[in-house]
């Protein structure tokens, strides 16, 4: 490690001492292509689950025109698909293909590596005081196959009968047979490539973060005063550390059901519909337990690294400390450990035993313990705050809003009773859009307008910004809360169109309305989108600390330097969030300020004074 | 306008990119074949009408003679108008319904098949044409092209123009040195606006949209009355903090905005209030468990023996039922039997199967009779999803499952229930299981008990002569 750090010391010496052109070190395909700096590869997945994200958004509104216009033929479809929408109507085997790919991308591309590879990468050498990762190579490593891994899941698309269809679940025989459905061919064969390697980089990231994490904190970085988005990029990287081997085991076991005419996911299957071989004395079942062993923590994998996030904006822009750290973390916590016994609740109609199904059940609504902890921790904590709206705040609230609606809707599905009547039906898909879908979105999006100054050195637009926000969060309510209703009617997901069930097209209307507001959102990240790139290079250019935060990243100078801080490492004297701390001269004090008499944060003689708000405000009293 | 030009040229850039891309790929004659045989490997009721069905035995001289013949004759039913083509019409759910869902690249690979099986090549191209022109013919309705662009087009435009706004205001902020909207004070009365217009339109929407639901008409079956009852006190309790917490946060983002004069209260901490929002909580969330437990216990308890055993067999892209007769024992049955003549793979040396009754896509249930029922599944998994009963289970292949229940209300008296003349109840897929996933249901039908049995003596035993009297597959 020390090695590292003289080393990164002494690139900055040699960028101040000569010209970066001449200095071999810094050519381009060295720092912008296989960059090891931390912060380029932050960026870089950043920008691939932009484009990513793009894309899967893109086939949702495909097929959420199918959905709404089942009868209508949009011919501009057949100029963008080709054969798959011919006369302009969408083929019912590249409908499921969409919603297949649209899943997998939103929820390996985007929402795991685009969230937690970008803000754990910017924000853990940065917040920790650490001059890059414990290994900056396999941080490369870990994104260049995160790179492949797109290219062959975009590469699929392509292929002659279309890309994996069987559901981003992916479950067998359906997934392994390719006389089932045509995407269970070539595109299934790339959708399990995509995924071995994109596994692989999430373990490379992973271990790196905790390793870091762990290791790397600068001088007086207690692990309690480390701030809740490292917690949660720790905990996050633990949880992926666990749980993304065993998908790694089954996707391999699929590979050989698929191509080696094994049988361990496959019972039963006739010789003529298994590719010539009879297939018997394995469980399809087996397949899904090893799938939701990390289906089900991917779920907090995806949302610790958005909570973390809304933690630390929430706290900066309420210009507060958060409410109950200590809970926080210990809530982190335990939702990382009961999320590891709670996967059966995705399988509570596969015929399990009902034995089983109870302990699912009781794990499952246990969890909404530390999860409504966390939601009360963040009320607590906007509660006589002093609101700073900012684009990055907006969103955050809006993850809170969104996780608990969403996390409501869990207690329904969590109940293994009533998800008999709504298992996989649109209350569902309702249900995990809003509370891992949306929340986590706004929680990746809170990040980038949080922290854009410290990606780009410059300022995101901030009416784009608000813009932005109010359209994609009514648009996203739009969508996502009438189709509660569709599912308590029974309506099933996965379905190409309605229109075979009396009981259904009552819906049209509804449907039809879901679109329309899904375009309305899809437009809206249009507005995102320009913002971005477009402030890359001519936004207005950033202080230092433009949010008058607290955590060490807002010491670090704007421009970018390999080794994060110029002259020495800041030390840390105290926890991340004193804010607004009775006294004290300005409302927030860097964890960098010494403090010579401090004692603990939570024990402070601060009573007096919150006793006297308290019977201020009606609201609360 | 730089903006602008860059938007245009990008979204051209992208269309082009996508149409670039996508090219169809030629087809060869063995994938036809093989798309062939897997979507015609069960109809055997057909025979006689296609000969085409049998194209399964394709490995002997025979075989082939029946293709070509079969091809024939599709091409005469085809040529001689749409008359013939009712026959397939009428057997469209056992015969040619997977030719709807085959994709355009497998459709190109059967043409490429018929053409060259046909002495007439000029006849053969006619056949996939034709019928997925009978697809596309339920699908009248369309927008014209010029619409669609010019929709495209103008949300294009309207992006532009506001980020011409966009940057007018931030010129405007440039020189008033003040940024130009406060949205500090925007934003904090937009919450209140949101919070309150949102909680109207919870409102609104449960009025208006919990009608259709399935809850409205209320449970047909005897464990959905708890089901019912489980569901409605998670909505209250669930709703009640719904509305709290969603108030709450929207009223503190309008409430707690900054002014520039208040300074925040540094509050970090408070054991008190953390121990009862954790504990209170719990004790709920406790209720719903034990609550659900007695439910679930109940849901999942299939130990009834004079229930009724019914089997359920789920196959791409369809059911069948089989009825398990006077003795309501259900012969066994062998995997490697399905395909051919016995669909279901029954085990025909089982004496206890002669009396069994297999009917596809139609189940019928008697009211306030128990039924068990047994699941089977062909190829992929699929899920019997039957949402006015509060039944769902997945059907998976070697991996029998069952459901028990007791279906209490009538087709009938449903329909006067709802005053819907038409309705019927479903038994849908709701596994995803390929193309015509959509489209795999099944009519349930509940009798009266006089119904059931004059239903059940119409149908016909597995092994007829078996039993004397047809009559006597219903006893109890």
């Amino acid at each position: 490690m020390s090695d590292h750090i003289l080393h990164a010391e002494h690139v900055d010496h040699a960028e101040h001492d000569h010209d970066d052109h001449e200095h071999p070190k810094e050519s381009f395909i060295s720092k912008y292509i296989f960059s090891m700096d931390h912060k380029m590869i932050s960026r870089q997945f950043l920008i691939t689950g932009i484009i990513m994200g793009t894309i899967g958004m893109a086939m949702s509104l495909i097929f959420r025109l199918q959905l709404a216009f089942p009868n209508m033929r949009f011919s501009f479809l057949e100029g963008i698909l080709g054969h798959w929408a011919k006369d302009g109507k969408l083929d019912p085997n590249f409908y499921l293909a969409l919603i297949t790919i649209h899943g997998t991308i939103m929820v390996f591309f985007v929402l795991t590596a685009g969230l937690s590879g970008t803000f754990s990468n910017l924000l853990i050498p940065l917040q920790i005081g650490a001059r890059d990762m414990a290994s900056p190579f396999l941080n490369m490593l870990s994104y260049w196959f995160f790179f492949m891994s797109s290219c062959v899941l975009l590469f699929s698309l392509f292929v002659k009968d279309g890309p994996a269809s069987a559901g981003w679940t992916v479950y067998p025989p359906l997934s392994a047979l390719p006389s089932a459905i045509p995407g269970s061919g070539m595109g299934m064969t790339l959708w399990l490539v995509s995924m071995i390697l994109f596994i692989g980089s999430a373990l490379l990231g992973g271990i790196n973060y905790i390793a870091t994490v762990l290791n790397m904190r600068t001088k007086g970085m207690k692990m309690t005063r480390l701030p809740l988005t490292i917690w949660a990029f720790l905990m996050t990287a633990v949880l992926g550390l666990l749980s993304f081997p065993v998908l790694l085991g089954g996707s391999l076991l699929l590979v050989f059901d698929r191509s080696f005419g094994t049988s361990f996911y496959l019972s039963e299957i006739v010789a003529e519909f298994a590719g010539g071989i009879e297939r018997t004395g394995g469980s399809p079942i087996l397949f899904q337990h090893l799938f939701w062993f990390l289906g089900h923590p991917e779920v907090y994998i995806i949302l610790l690294p958005a909570l973390g996030i809304t933690s630390e904006v929430i706290a900066t822009n309420s210009r507060k400390p958060i409410f109950g750290y200590r809970a926080m973390i210990a809530s982190i916590l335990a939702i990382a450990i009961l999320s590891f016994i709670v996967w059966g609740h995705h399988m509570f109609i596969t015929g399990m035993n009902p034995f089983l199904g109870s302990v699912f059940m009781l794990g499952t609504l246990i969890i909404a313990v530390p999860s409504a902890v966390k939601t009360f921790n963040y009320l607590a904590t906007m509660w006589q705050g002093n609101l700073k709206l900012t684009p990055a705040m907006m969103f955050a609230i809006g993850l809170v809003s969104f996780f608990i609606s969403g996390g409501l809707t869990g207690i329904y599905l969590g109940n293994a009773a009533l998800d008999i009547n709504l298992h996989d039906t649109y209350f569902v898909v309702a249900h995990f859009h809003l509370v891992m879908g949306s929340a986590a979105i706004f929680g990746m999006m809170s990040g980038i307008y949080h922290w854009y100054p410290k990606l780009f050195g410059r300022m995101m637009n901030e009416t784009a910004g608000q813009i932005h926000f109010w359209l994609t969060f009514i648009a996203a309510y739009c969508v996502f809360f009438p189709m509660h209703f569709m599912g308590l009617a029974g309506v099933p997901r996965r379905y190409y169109a309605n229109t075979a069930y009396d009981q259904f097209n009552v819906f049209v209307d509804m449907n039809q309305f879901i679109t329309i507001a899904a375009l309305i959102g899809g437009a809206a990240q249009i507005i995102f989108l320009v913002n971005f790139f477009y402030s890359m290079h001519k936004g207005k250019r950033s202080v230092q600390n433009p949010w008058k935060s607290n955590t060490l990243e807002w010491t670090a100078p704007v421009e970018h330097y390999h080794g994060n801080w110029l002259g020495e490492i800041p030390h840390v004297y105290r926890w991340p969030y004193d804010y607004s701390k009775p006294g004290a001269e300005h409302d927030f004090i860097p964890q960098n300020i010494p403090d010579e008499g401090q004692t603990d944060p939570m024990q402070e003689p601060h009573v007096a004074e919150v006793e006297r708000r308290v019977k201020v405000d009606p609201v609360v009293a | 306008m730089k903006i602008s030009n860059t938007l245009t040229k990008s979204a051209f850039l992208l269309v082009i990119l996508f149409s670039v891309t996508l090219s169809l790929v030629t087809q060869t004659v063995n994938a036809g074949n093989k798309h062939l045989k897997f979507n015609y490997a069960d109809c055997p009721d057909h025979k006689t009408k296609l000969a085409g069905l049998t194209l399964n035995n394709d490995k002997n001289a025979a075989g082939d003679r029946i293709k070509n013949t079969w091809i024939k004759n599709f091409q005469t039913i085809v040529k001689n108008g749409s008359n013939k083509l009712k026959i397939i019409d009428l057997n469209k759910e056992n015969t040619s319904t997977t030719f709807q869902y085959l994709s355009v690249v497998q459709v190109k690979s059967l043409k490429a098949l018929i053409k060259t099986e046909s002495e007439n090549p000029a006849f053969a191209t006619f056949i996939p044409v034709i019928i997925l022109q009978k697809v596309m013919s339920e699908a009248e309705e369309s927008l014209g092209s010029k619409i669609n662009w010019l929709l495209i087009i103008v949300v294009i435009l309207l992006i532009m123009v506001i980020f011409l706004v966009i940057s007018i205001l931030s010129r405007i902020s440039d020189i008033q040195g003040k940024p130009a909207i406060n949205w500090n004070s925007l934003n904090s009365k937009f919450s209140l606006a949101f919070i309150l217009l949102g909680m109207l339109a919870v409102v609104w929407e449960f009025g208006a949209h919990s009608k259709l639901t399935v809850f409205n008409e209320g449970p047909a079956s005897e464990h959905g009355i708890n089901y019912d009852n489980m569901f409605m006190i998670t909505l209250g309790l669930t709703g009640i903090v719904f509305i709290i917490t969603q108030g709450l946060l929207f009223w503190y983002g309008y409430k707690y905005k900054s002014d520039g004069k208040r300074k925040a209260l540094y509050y970090p901490d408070n054991h008190k209030v953390e121990f009862w929002w954790t504990i209170i909580p719990a004790v709920v969330l406790t209720v719903l468990v034990i609550k659900g437990l007695l439910t679930w216990t109940q849901m999942t308890n299939h130990s009834n023996k004079e229930a009724r055993r019914i089997e359920i067999f789920g196959y791409q892209f369809n059911w069948a039922t089989r009825y398990s007769g006077a003795d309501n024992k259900l012969g066994s049955h062998d995997f490697r039997q399905v395909g051919k003549i016995n669909n279901l793979g029954i085990d025909t040396n089982d004496s206890k199967a002669y009396d069994d009754v297999i009917v596809v896509n139609e189940l019928h249930l008697e009211v306030n009779k128990p039924v068990l029922l047994a699941f089977r599944a062909k190829d992929v998994i699929h899920s019997a999803y039957m949402p006015h009963f509060r039944v769902q289970m997945n059907v998976v292949p070697g991996l029998p499952t069952y459901f028990s229940f007791t279906p209490t209300v009538t087709t009938a008296q449903m329909r006067t229930k709802m005053d819907k003349p038409n309705f019927d109840y479903i038994l849908l897929c709701n596994k995803i299981c390929g193309a015509a996933h959509y489209n795999m249901k099944m009519k349930v039908v509940v009798d009266t008990k006089a119904e059931y049995e004059k239903y059940m003596s119409a149908q016909t035993p597995l092994v007829a002569n078996k039993v004397s009297k047809p009559k006597a597959v219903v006893l109890k």
